[in-house]
């Protein structure tokens, strides 16, 4: 029985079964592909967060124990790759002497320094540790700030102080950059808050065969100056999951301390890293529950509005069983034979257009990510769509036989009492208690995401859910009333919108459309839905899009940025050279020095408060206290100003106007020249400026206190167009010394946060679904509920209307549902853009200052829902018109 | 009889639902002529074409083969204007109320909505119905359902009023009620009449009865003055 009942149902009620099981395959097609990707873009963070180590262990040999030893014992263990000793030496002062212009010389003295011996492989085997900036790749180096304190560049000569022993003069062969100096420098073994707040400033990096000839004579009477790292090359396999990776990295090396007893206490880099990817994967975890969930569970809507416009065909067909004497049993087991159809054939397409998608968009099936974790999705997407065929076939199957009649069309009118959400106005209650838990948790300084560093466990504050998840209820019930409300009291102002389009016929449309106002608010608030979910995952991903880019621009400074050497001596006067290169908009130097605040080193910034508002594109976000223009319009009017860090602030009590003394180096002078300047506010992120403290002041002002206008670095403007090909034509013409970084580079090398990771695979699935989504809303559920009722249009054809008042009909529906769908859909979708982006503060770097809006997304959206609104009227009206009479013999 | 004016005009008139070997043959060489003033009833079993063949008469259905014409009848984009159709079942818009139901066929011929209302209170009248005429037709009982669409076509005034089964779904007395409430609306608006019916109560009020029987029209049985002719 129940496979003639199938058989039927595909022969005569096709169109029914096909409609609902699009709604699956969309519900399975966009939780397979997000999950997926969720699982691919997880192991993707673990790979970069490996790849971003430049050394895995730095394992310090306790004194006493010799360094072969624990490398023996390191070398035993399980994912040791090659272990290279590195020797440290700690030394009171360096040296220099370099000559003035008057044929005089100046000696400069740093403060303590380190002195690294670094056998021959080590720059092969670690190569992220050092960057040649200036001469050679071995030899004698010094790093950057070394060579600024000194004064010195390739072929100077810097001098070892040695502690009660001559000192050692040795010739520059090179300098380097240490990018990872601050784990380098690391005191293994402390807690992370008794690690040394910044790294040395004075570093020299020697062949350890010098080294050793060096050092070795001290170690008899200062060995405490001396130590030995070994540095480790780690090969375990690590799992997917950055989590699990950090457990077992983190497990491994305290394992590896264990075994030697002492001997050693391992710097884990890698964990350390992996600690913070795991904190990125459970933001990609909650991105999920944010964006995609939404999407699944509207895709289910839709398969239950699919379902639910078949409700009067499907309790006849109950009737019709009833009278022939099947029982509820039987009767049941046909529904569920229906809805097992209707999943199997959804889920089984959903899985498909899922691995066709990945294969599309990402070059796989399973979009990157393991077999097993693919098909883990798979299984879970099928099991949600073989639910919703349940849920949207079974239940009102099971409700239209406990009615125990037929449902006349009239039944689809509303009831004179209003629903009880709608009398209690629980929209309101959910909207009023997601308004004041958004508030709550957005407040500054709140983290959804807590993942203490080094703490094993991290946890998601799943209370910050609740706050989006009552705004998509609360709005799309308040759609829901407000659109029953207009068709309930707005007969009139209805008939005055429909009369352009019906003509005298206006009236008649609207007493019909207020009386079908069940059947034409459930498409409108399913639709507006859908409008919200494109809208806010639109907002969302062009305001993500545009931070990871202002993120790019902060690291790399600019679209291109070209650096000058230390003392290169460089002026402002070669942005003129700079900005006759084709292809560049403008050019706006940046003085680079350093400042001592109290016994604090800081980067200090010389700007022209003029031209650098617009020329480095400074967002509002990074100052506090005022926009980017007013922090330097006061700047521009106070010539000693100066801007600092909040941590300064605190840190010193400063407040605005207060003076602030500052000794600020610089390249023509040997020692610190000692200014006043006034502190006139504050100022979070700089481009290229480290994250914690920094300085900007006006560039005159600085010139003048160190007499000294040599520019550190250009940023160059290219309008976010070529940069690449900018850079190329610009390296020749800054000269053979200085160095020219596009911002391509930048967004390859940055990944300290999501914004790092590459969610555009997630942006075209999301906003691809929401259009389909929208599309489907917009049409699909249009068409199945005019097709409802099918009989009502039939006898108005049969009544004699012609084309043009048959169209009034269909189309006047139409349209309101669209207006009113897409009108609610998208103030819904801007306020869930807004609420998302408050609540997932975390995930964007910088913050944003305002949200981006998609305007060609959200205008293509528009046309896809008008076009497909538009072609299922058509649709529509082409079926009243050719078989009113067989409509009408259907009963 | 070549003065008498012909509303509808069968000639050979075939229906064909289908293709291959679902055809199914409706309507067969059926030659008729309705004349203003007639009373006519189509009987036969289900099946036997007697819908269809009012359908034909409506122009609401296009004949497979001969023709349909309709010489003394208003015309509007190809169909008759001047014909009232009472359904079988339900046909009630059920998002209007009875009073929007019954004014719709003159608000779709042009007739102002003023107007469409003033008539259709009148017809609702005339079918005792004027204290449901706010009401939505699922508050209505089958039989009031009937005579609302019966006021429907009597608002209209049309020359030719065709039923297709308007009692089919009633009890035994309702439906007496309603095929007086259709006599009397003929007869106040001087139409002519075609009901399709299988129930003989209904059939012996009218004047003549042709009988459908496997698409084909055969000889009629007439029960009273004049009614059409084959």
């Amino acid at each position: 029985m129940i496979g003639q009942w199938l058989a039927g149902l595909v022969r005569r009620r096709s169109g029914r079964l096909v409609a609902a099981a699009v709604g699956a395959l969309v519900a399975v097609a966009l939780l397979a592909s997000i999950g997926s990707f969720l699982g691919a873009s997880r192991a993707t963070m673990t790979q970069r967060a490996i790849a971003r180590v430049a050394v895995d262990w730095q394992v310090q040999v306790s004194p006493g124990t010799a360094p072969g030893a624990v490398a023996a014992a390191i070398a035993a263990r399980p994912g040791s790759g090659a272990i290279v000793p590195v020797a440290f030496a700690k030394l009171p002062a360096l040296t220099a002497t370099t000559p003035t212009a008057d044929g005089g010389s100046t000696v400069q003295t740093t403060g303590s320094a380190q002195v690294l011996g670094l056998p021959e492989d080590y720059r092969a085997t670690f190569p992220g540790q050092l960057r040649t900036l200036a001469g050679a790749d071995g030899g004698v180096l010094v790093a950057q700030q070394t060579a600024a304190n000194l004064h010195i560049s390739v072929g100077d000569t810097v001098t070892l102080a040695m502690p009660g022993r001559p000192g050692v003069p040795l010739r520059v062969d090179g300098v380097v950059e240490l990018p990872q100096a601050d784990t380098l420098f690391q005191t293994v073994g402390a807690p992370a808050g008794a690690q040394p707040t910044a790294p040395p400033d004075n570093v020299v990096l020697l062949p350890a065969a010098v080294w050793h000839e060096t050092f070795d004579p001290l170690a008899a009477d200062r060995g405490d100056l001396l130590s030995t790292q070994l540095h480790v090359d780690r090969t375990a396999t690590y799992p997917a999951d950055p989590a699990a990776a950090y457990a077992a990295e983190s497990g491994a090396a305290r394992n590896t301390e264990a075994q030697l007893a002492g001997g050693g206490m391992v710097g884990d880099n890698l964990a350390a890293t992996l600690d913070a990817a795991r904190e990125d994967a459970l933001y990609a975890q909650v991105l999920f529950l944010f964006l995609g969930l939404p999407g699944s569970v509207l895709a289910g809507l839709l398969t239950a509005a699919v379902a639910a416009a078949g409700a009067e065909r499907r309790a006849r067909e109950q009737a019709l069983l009833r009278t022939r004497g099947a029982t509820h049993r039987q009767a049941l087991a046909l529904a569920v034979g229906e809805a097992l159809v209707v999943g199997i054939a959804g889920s089984a397409a959903g899985v498909g257009v899922a691995a066709l998608l990945g294969r599309l968009l990402f070059g796989s099936a399973a979009f990157g990510a393991t077999p097993t974790t693919a098909v883990l999705w798979g299984v879970l997407a099928a099991i949600l769509g073989l639910g919703v065929a349940m849920a949207t076939v079974v239940v009102p199957a099971e409700r239209a036989w406990r009615a125990g009649r037929v449902v006349a069309a009239g039944a689809l009118l509303p009831s004179a009492r209003r629903p009880m959400w709608v009398r209690w106005g629980l929209d309101l209650v959910a909207l009023v208690i997601a308004a004041t838990i958004v508030w709550t948790t957005s407040r500054v300084g709140y983290a959804l995401v807590l993942a203490p560093e080094g703490v094993a466990t991290i946890s998601v504050d799943y209370w910050a859910f609740l706050g989006p998840a009552l705004l998509w209820i609360g709005g799309g019930l308040l759609a829901w009333r407000l659109t029953d409300l207009l068709l309930r009291r707005g007969r009139r102002l209805l008939t005055t919108g429909l009369r352009p389009l019906a003509g005298p016929l206006a009236p008649t449309v609207a007493a019909g459309l207020t009386r079908s106002r069940r059947l034409v608010t459930r498409g409108a608030v399913v639709l507006a839905l859908s409008v919200a979910f494109a809208v806010s995952t639109g907002i969302f991903h062009a305001t993500y899009s545009q931070q990871a880019l202002v993120d790019a621009r902060l690291t790399n400074g600019a679209d291109v940025t070209v650096t000058e050497p230390p003392g290169a001596g460089v002026t402002a006067d070669a942005a003129e050279r700079l900005a006759g290169v084709p292809g560049v908009r403008h050019v706006e130097p940046i003085q680079h020095r350093f400042a001592y605040v109290g016994t604090d080193l800081q980067d200090l910034y010389g700007v022209r408060p003029g031209t650098v508002t617009a020329g480095a594109a400074l967002q509002d976000s990074w100052f506090t206290g005022g926009s980017a223009q007013q922090l330097m319009d006061t700047l521009a009017h106070t010539a000693d100003g100066v801007l600092v860090s909040a941590e300064t602030v605190t840190d010193y009590q400063l407040h605005v106007g207060d003076p602030l003394v500052l000794r600020v180096r610089s390249s023509s002078q040997g020692t610190p020249a000692t200014a006043t300047f006034h502190f006139v506010g504050v100022v979070n992120e700089f481009p290229t400026a480290p994250r914690d403290s920094f300085l900007v002041a006006n560039a005159d002002y600085v010139a003048s206190v160190t007499r000294d206008a040599s520019v550190g670095y250009f940023l160059v403007d290219t309008g976010g167009h070529d940069a690449d090909a900018v850079a190329e034509r610009l390296a020749p013409v800054a000269g053979a010394d200085a160095t020219v970084t596009p911002l391509s580079t930048a967004v390859a090398t940055i990944g300290s946060s999501l914004t790092a990771v590459d969610l555009s695979g997630l942006t075209v699935l999301e906003l691809g679904f929401s259009v389909v989504l929208g599309a489907a809303a917009g049409g699909l559920v249009l068409v199945l509920g005019m097709t409802e009722r099918r009989r009502t249009f039939a006898v108005v054809r049969a009544l004699g209307a012609t084309r043009r008042q048959m169209a009034a009909f269909v189309v006047g529906e139409s349209v309101l549902v669209t207006v009113v769908g897409l009108v609610f859909g998208a103030v819904l979708g801007g306020v869930l853009a807004r609420v998302l982006i408050s609540v997932l503060t975390g995930v964007f770097d910088p913050p944003p200052s305002g949200v981006a809006v998609p305007w060609s997304f959200l205008l293509w959206l528009a046309v896809a829902i008008v076009a497909s609104a538009g072609i299922g009227s058509a649709l529509v009206l082409a079926r009243a018109m050719t078989a009113p009479v067989a409509t009408l013999r259907e009963g | 009889m070549t003065g008498e004016r012909v509303l509808v005009d069968c000639d050979d008139v075939g229906r064909v639902y289908g293709s291959g070997s679902t055809t199914v043959v409706a309507v067969s060489g059926v030659s008729c002529q309705v004349l203003a003033g007639d009373r006519i009833a189509v009987v036969g079993r289900s099946g036997s074409g007697k819908s269809t063949l009012v359908h034909l008469m409506g122009g609401l259905e296009t004949p497979s083969a001969g023709r349909v014409s309709w010489p003394a009848l208003r015309m509007r984009r190809g169909r008759p204007d001047d014909v009232g159709v009472v359904f079988q079942g339900l046909s009630l818009l059920p998002a209007l109320d009875v009073t929007e139901n019954v004014a719709l066929p003159l608000v779709l011929s042009g007739v102002s909505q003023e107007e469409a209302t003033e008539r259709a209170m009148v017809a609702l009248a005339a079918v005792r119905l004027t204290a449901q005429a706010r009401a939505v037709p699922e508050e209505l009982s089958g039989g009031q359902s009937q005579r609302a669409a019966i006021a429907r076509v009597l608002a209209a005034a049309p020359a030719l009023v065709l039923a297709d089964e308007p009692t089919g779904q009633l009890d035994h007395e309702t439906a007496r009620t309603v095929l007086d409430a259709l006599l009397q609306t003929v007869d106040r608006i001087g139409a002519a009449l075609v009901v399709s019916t299988h129930d003989p109560m209904i059939a012996e009020r009218l004047q003549v009865q042709w009988e459908m029987r496997d698409g084909q029209l055969r000889a009629p049985a007439q029960t009273g003055a004049a009614g059409g002719r084959q």
